[in-house]
This record gives structure tokens, C-alpha cells and sequence, in this order.
């Protein structure tokens, strides 16, 4: 296994504003990865770094294992859409899709052409005059057919419906499935996307805060519910992350708990129920704002 | 697959930069369509209105000699220029960045693209210009496409004229809009401050020295190629200017 993307005391300053503030990860080739957290958060600005599109302030950046910067052999294997894509003026759909194979070498037209009907999007219109949703869809047609070998879509579907949205999960997953490839992808919708990720990175004002796997992080709090004397009882001497009585009944939610804690919950008669993703982002990103308010 | 079988995907530099003129090519309608049609619809309007007084007149012989030669209705193509130029450095620059594009590749290839629309409107321009001569000024003794000064300019000064002001524009207008993508308004205030600053400092020299006797003489007695050609090294400084200040630039969003 070979890192695609490593990234060590990476820091981008914007005037007083830390943007990316000391990050430092890899990635290993092959995945989708999400890049969770709130909005303002640094991850456009992270993807940028990434891509050689921005310049760090400090710290190293690498992909293929060399640095993105002004280097065609890097970052011509990578496809970037952001969430508010560009377009040439009066570029309409149809256009974008007869550039993309010159600057995408694994473009596949068929899949884009299955893509443009899946999505439904209008391909012989200005995209200055289209929805933001439909915009959207242009952007992530070209993210998924383009199958570069890293590919960043940062939020792909702001402004797509929900059942659109869950199309662009089958569509990704169903490509990505055949052609594995690498896919970072930054978005808020954390519980939508969830079962997509194997990786996770959370960033929060500017700091990565969570580099895990998905599936450990899942595991990695449980939420009890219980009379609260045995609630109390059983964490007692454990990390407990959030609690709220209401009557006597208590809920606690707790990080790490073995197989064989469950048992002893459920034997004192806990409910137990694993934490999702996104509840758990949401703790711990909240954790943090209420500190800096604090300090 | 190895990462080192990927490698070979990665075209040659002359590929890559080829690959941004096409991107510039893909919808024609800005830069190849609409000037010949914008330019078109100019000239029917000079001819209609040209006709017109002709006929108010009673005839071609009732008109000075020449009346018809003081057109500068062609000269917005130059100007038009100037704004595919600024409108390539701020929607085209980021949206190919995002199709894997270095900033060098793309302004080479914009360059590159720059330098093949002026040769194509020059020429373009040049032919309609030499079709005028040959009728006479379209029977009417007319200029359009030799606008005014050039009406008696060899169809050679006439080409470099609209090759080199097309290319001054082009480079302008990319070294300008680079300022703005790289540093926004406060850029653009301060380009502005400096060009003011360097006008006003050039006036004074110029009438502290008592030489604008001397500006005007060489104005008029500089032939309209040599003119042209004074532009060149403007021209030159500008796209180096531009290439520098955009390879540092960042896209951002809105």
C-alpha cells in the first residue's frame, strides 16, 4: 500500500485567519474518504492545498508523492469540483463534456452520457442560467466519469434533492465499485454519506480533529439508555461524552465499549444503541467551539 | 495497475498546452462567432446610413471627396479583445485549474490562443479591408475596415496595425485581470493609483521639460507602423507581467 496523499504540519493563513491550522494526515491509495465538518471549517481550503491550487504557508503537501504545486504530473491525475465551480461565460453543459477527455485521461463518454440522463441535467443551456442544483449535477457527472486516480468533490451535491442526492451515492458507488479509484469527499451530510466512507477527517476551524476508520469510529461510542441509578452505576468509571435525565430515566453516551461491556449493559438492563457518525461529529466538533468560548 | 503505467497518461507539455487553446475553442460562439456578426451588423449599419446620404445628397458627386473615410466603427473589436482577455484570466483560469490544468499550461495556452485570434481577425480584417479597395470603397469612396489614419496605409502597415493593437489588448487586458484574480479590489486600487501616479508624473516631466511640442511632432510625423511597433515592447512586458503574477495565483470562488 502506497500513500497518495500526505500532508505534515500543513498550515494556510489567510491574513488573522487560520484556515488550515497544523494538519497532518495520509491516505492510502484506493477508498472514498469523507472530509466531514462545518461549513468554514478549512476543508475547501485543505482540498485546495491538495491540489496545488493553493499555496501553503507552512508545512508539506504531497500526492503520488510528489508536491502538487505547478506540477502536471501530479495534479493531471487528479479531478477537483467544488461546490461553487466555475464555468467559462457562457459555457453550457454540453461544452464541459467535450473539453473533459482532453484533460481527463480515464474519461469514459458512455458513463457520462448514462450520467447526464441519470441526473437528468441540461446540457444545452448557459450554466450561469441553471439551478444550483443542476449546476451541481454537471459538476458531479464530470467528478465521476472523469475516474481520475484522485478525486477531490467537495460538497457535489449542494443544492440536489434528496433523491437525487442518493442517485449521486448509487452512481458513485456503483463506479467506484468497478473501478476502484481514490475519492475524497467533503460534505456536511455526514449520516447520508456514512456508508460510503471507509476513512474519515474531521476538520474543525482549521484542525483536524478526527483521522479515523469509519467503521471503528462507529463502534467507538454508544449511547445507553436506563433507569438512572443503574445508568449512573455502570459509568461510573468510564469516558462518558453526554448526558440528560429526563425523570428517572438517564442517557449516557460512552466511548469504547468491548463486546463484553454491552453484555454487562444489557444484563443491568441498559439499552444500548451505537452512536451515529454524524452525532458523534457533532459532539465533538461542539466540544470544541464551546472550549474556544470558554478560554 | 502501477502507479508508474499512470505515469505515461500525463501528455507532453506541447499537448497539454494545445489541450488549453481547445477549451478556449470549445464554445466558439464568444470568440470566433460573435465579433464577425457584432462586426457585420456595425458595417450594415455605416452602409445603410451611408446610402442614405448618398441618396439625400442626389448623387456621389455632390459629397466631398472622402467623406465616408473618417469611420472608427471597427475599433471596438480591439477593445472586445481586451475583454475576452479578462474574462479568460477570471471564469476560464479557475475552471480549468479544476480540470487539472497547472497555471503554466494554462497561460501558455491562452497566450498561444491570444496571439492565433489576432492573427485570424488581422488577417480577416486585412482581406475585407482589401475587397473595400478594390470597389472603390464599396461605390461610395468608404472606408470601414481601413478605419481612420489608415484609409492610405499599404494592406501590409494596415494587418500589423490590427495584429499588434489586437495583441497589446489581449496581453493588457490578461496582465490587468491577473492583478484582480491575484489580489481583488485592493489589486486593482492600487494598479490604478500607480497608472494614475505614472500618467501624471509623465505629464509633469513632460511639461516641466517644455516637450509637449516635441510628444506632439512625434505623434505626427511617426509613421502608424512605427507606432504599432512602439506598442510591441508594452505588450511583450505585459503577458510576462501576467504569467508572473498568475503563477502565484489562487482560484476563488467568488
Amino acid at each position: 500500500m502506497t500513500a497518495i496523499v500526505e500532508a505534515a504540519g500543513l498550515t494556510k493563513r489567510f491574513g488573522k485567519v487560520t484556515a488550515v491550522d497544523d494538519v497532518s494526515f495520509s491516505l492510502e491509495q484506493g477508498g472514498i474518504h469523507g472530509l466531514l465538518g462545518r461549513n468554514g471549517a478549512g476543508k475547501t481550503t485543505l482540498m485546495q492545498l491538495l491540489t496545488g491550487q493553493d499555496f501553503a504557508t507552512r508545512g508539506d503537501v504531497k500526492i503520488f508523492g510528489e508536491r502538487p504545486v505547478e506540477n502536471a504530473r501530479a495534479v493531471g491525475r487528479t479531478c477537483f469540483i467544488k461546490e461553487s465551480q466555475v464555468y467559462p461565460d457562457d459555457f453550457q453543459g454540453k461544452h464541459v463534456l467535450r473539453v473533459a477527455p482532453r484533460f481527463f485521461p480515464h474519461w469514459d463518454e458512455d458513463l457520462a452520457q448514462h450520467l447526464v440522463e441519470a441526473f437528468g441535467a441540461p446540457m444545452d443551456r448557459k450554466i450561469k442560467k441553471l439551478s444550483r442544483g443542476q449546476r451541481s449535477a454537471i459538476g458531479a457527472i464530470v467528478g465521476i466519469a472523469s475516474r481520475a486516480e484522485l478525486t477531490f468533490l467537495d460538497e457535489p451535491y449542494a443544492g440536489l434533492d434528496a433523491v437525487a442526492r442518493r442517485r449521486f451515492y448509487d452512481l458513485l458507488l456503483e463506479d467506484y465499485a468497478e473501478h476502484p479509484r481514490t475519492i475524497v469527499l467533503s460534505t456536511h451530510l455526514i449520516d447520508e454519506a456514512a456508508a460510503l466512507l471507509q476513512r474519515v477527517l474531521v476538520i474543525d476551524n482549521g484542525r483536524l480533529l478526527i483521522n479515523a476508520d469509519a467503521e471503528e469510529l462507529r463502534g467507538s461510542a454508544t449511547t445507553l439508555v436506563g433507569k438512572a441509578s443503574d445508568v449512573d452505576a455502570f459509568s461510573a468509571h468510564r469516558e462518558v461524552l453526554d448526558r440528560s435525565t429526563i425523570g428517572g430515566i438517564a442517557s449516557v453516551t460512552v466511548a469504547g465499549l468491548s463486546a463484553e461491556d454491552k453484555r454487562a449493559a444489557a444484563s443491568a438492563g441498559l439499552e444500548a444503541t451505537p452512536v451515529s457518525l454524524q452525532e458523534l461529529i457533532v459532539r465533538r466538533t461542539g466540544g470544541t467551539l464551546t472550549e474556544e468560548v470558554s478560554a | 495497475m502501477t502507479a508508474v503505467a499512470h505515469e505515461r497518461h500525463v501528455a507532453p507539455a506541447p499537448t497539454r498546452i494545445w489541450n488549453v487553446v481547445r477549451l478556449h475553442v470549445a464554445n466558439p460562439m464568444p470568440t470566433l462567432v460573435l465579433p464577425w456578426l457584432i462586426t457585420f451588423i456595425v458595417f450594415a449599419g455605416n452602409l445603410a446610413i451611408w446610402l442614405m446620404v448618398v441618396q439625400a445628397a442626389g448623387g456621389m458627386e455632390n459629397l466631398e471627396a472622402g467623406a465616408f473615410q473618417y469611420s472608427g466603427g471597427i475599433s471596438w473589436i480591439i477593445v472586445f479583445m481586451m475583454v475576452v482577455a479578462v474574462q479568460t484570466m477570471n471564469l476560464t483560469f479557475p475552471f480549468a485549474l479544476g480540470f487539472a490544468v497547472t497555471r503554466r499550461d494554462f497561460y501558455l495556452g491562452s497566450a498561444l490562443y491570444f496571439v492565433l485570434l489576432s492573427l485570424l481577425y488581422a488577417t480577416g480584417l486585412t482581406v475585407l479591408a482589401a475587397i473595400e479597395s478594390a470597389t472603390d470603397g464599396w461605390g461610395m469612396d468608404a472606408a470601414f475596415f481601413a478605419p481612420y489614419g489608415m484609409y492610405d496605409e499599404p494592406l501590409a502597415v494596415l494587418w500589423f496595425a490590427y495584429f499588434g493593437l489586437m495583441l497589446l489588448f489581449f496581453f493588457l487586458g490578461a496582465a490587468v485581470a491577473t492583478v484582480w484574480v491575484r489580489w481583488k479590489a485592493y489589486g486593482l486600487y492600487a494598479f490604478f493609483i500607480g497608472l494614475a501616479a505614472v500618467l501624471i508624473g509623465a505629464a509633469w516631466v513632460i511639461t516641466t521639460t517644455e516637450s509637449w511640442g516635441d510628444v506632439g511632432q512625434f505623434f505626427v510625423t511617426t509613421s502608424p507602423a512605427a507606432l504599432v511597433a512602439w506598442t510591441l515592447p508594452l505588450t511583450v512586458v505585459s503577458a510576462v507581467v501576467g504569467f508572473l503574477f498568475l503563477r502565484r495565483a489562487t482560484p476563488k470562488s467568488a
